[in-house]
């Protein structure tokens, strides 16, 4: 994965709000993983069009912080859910 | 999490099934009845439903059932043998909204595969998956390991891989109901178990955003329990074919439980206030030495139905963990297989001394 690679959500992962306490969660098969506000907005922008470059530029201008910085934290956080397919990298 | 077992029929008789040996009495659930699960699921903040059985495509409302559990906002899973699943069935469960679809196999070679399965599947699992996939679904491979087929780990993973499932379960067997009464054909040596641990580390890094592979490996040869349901009643529940409600699929293998019905209580009530589910709720019912253990909130004193099937007290620590005082046990019958060797079952030539699943009586 680098600047320029493309994520999406994996086939079969659904983006869901739970309706019992309303946060987000992602549903995959045997399995429910509740996203904290950060990797909720990450995932949300994971649309296999935008490049994680352009991720991080517009999670800089929402948070009002260092494109440098949150490179790191946006890689890590894709490369754990790619490990464990949640997200795919579009080609 | 909701596991509906919606029937015990199944074309295949595999000697590992989870099914209970002894079926309960009463019909299947209706359609109606399943629908009015589905809408107390969602209330109760169920987010997830695997439909299961035996072979659940053998109910020909499966279609409505999964529409139903999705338009209550709940994802949906389909755990087959794909034996029954036809272009034509695959389209109206796409149609319905179904999520993904998990087919298991027995094996990756033919003849041993069929003659763990007690029928010839194989080849059919092989084209269904191929079509699910033309149709776009989500793919999920699971294969159940055991002595028989643990050693083709490595041509088992490359079949997943073929089938460009996203995910691959390698889980052994786990010794309740059938599959306890075939232990001894069952449980695979330590070297065996090492082996594999090894392919699926290698294999698991050259698969890495390709293919997620779930190993489970036998608490058999653990010391730590494992965490079973993630703590009785917090999770996971089981409805089961004739509408019983089972805080795990195995449950009723604990001989005193009692379990409150669909058709009698809605699914709140049994969550929340029937005995079978308070009983081993939280630590308040643990005995020593889980009483006591910091890792009690970890593993939540292990599993109650396997402590039941080996010491006869549901109550006691489960026997997998090296603190439990029956642990001798589960040591003494997991050294008898090491002297054995590593030959298993030749499933593909003679099966004496295996019970293969029954279908309950119609």
């Amino acid at each position: 994965m680098n600047a320029q690679s493309r994520p999406t959500l994996a086939r079969g992962v659904r983006l869901w709000i739970d309706p019992i306490n309303g946060g987000p969660v992602l549903l995959f098969p045997e399995g429910i993983l509740p996203l904290d506000d950060t990797t909720h907005d990450i995932v949300s922008r994971c649309s296999g069009q935008a490049t994680v470059e352009a991720i991080v530029v517009s999670l800089a201008e929402e948070y009002e912080a260092d494109c440098a910085t949150l490179l790191n934290d946006v890689c890590e956080c894709l490369s754990q859910l790619r490990e464990e397919m949640l997200i795919t990298l579009s080609p | 999490m909701l596991l509906a077992e919606l029937t015990y029929r199944c074309p295949l008789h595999c000697p590992y099934c989870s099914n209970p040996v002894a079926y309960p009495g009463g019909g299947e659930l209706s359609t109606e009845e399943w629908r009015r699960v589905a809408g107390e699921a969602s209330r109760l903040g169920v987010l997830q439903a695997g439909f299961s059985g035996g072979e659940p495509l053998l109910r020909v409302d499966l279609p409505e059932l999964v529409a139903a559990f999705r338009a209550a906002g709940i994802y949906t899973n389909l755990i087959t043998s794909a034996v029954g699943l036809t272009r034509k069935r695959a389209e109206e469960l796409l149609a319905a909204g179904l999520d993904n679809i998990q087919i298991s196999f027995q094996s990756d070679e033919e003849a041993l595969a069929n003659g763990i399965a007690g029928t010839a599947a194989h080849q059919t699992k092989l084209n269904a998956a191929r079509m699910v996939r033309e149709l776009g679904f989500p793919l999920t491979v699971n294969v159940v390991l055991h002595r028989g087929n643990i050693n083709r780990i490595a041509q088992i993973i490359s079949l997943a891989e073929n089938l460009e499932a996203e995910r691959l379960e390698l889980a052994n067997t786990q010794y309740y109901g059938w599959a306890f009464q075939n232990r001894a054909a069952l449980l695979p040596t330590r070297g065996q178990i090492a082996q594999a641990t090894q392919v699926v580390g290698e294999q698991s890094r050259r698969l890495l955003g390709k293919m997620k592979i779930l190993f489970v490996t036998p608490d058999y040869y653990s010391d730590r329990p494992k965490p079973c349901m993630n703590g009785w009643g917090t999770r996971f529940l089981t409805v089961n074919p004739v509408g019983d409600v089972l805080p795990c699929p195995t449950a009723s293998s604990i001989k005193d439980l009692r379990f409150d019905n669909v058709r009698e209580r809605p699914l709140a009530c049994i969550w929340n206030d029937s005995e079978s589910f308070n009983r081993f709720r939280g630590t308040a019912w643990m005995p020593l030495p889980c009483a006591e253990c910091p890792q009690r909130e970890i593993d939540f004193g292990g599993c109650r139905c396997q402590a039941a099937l080996i010491t006869g007290d549901p109550m006691v620590t489960d026997p997998a963990c090296s603190l439990s005082p029956y642990r001798d046990k589960l040591t003494a019958f997991v050294e008898s297989i090491q002297s054995a060797g590593e030959a298993g079952p030749s499933f593909d030539a003679d099966t004496s001394g295996i019970s293969f699943r029954q279908n309950p009586a119609a």
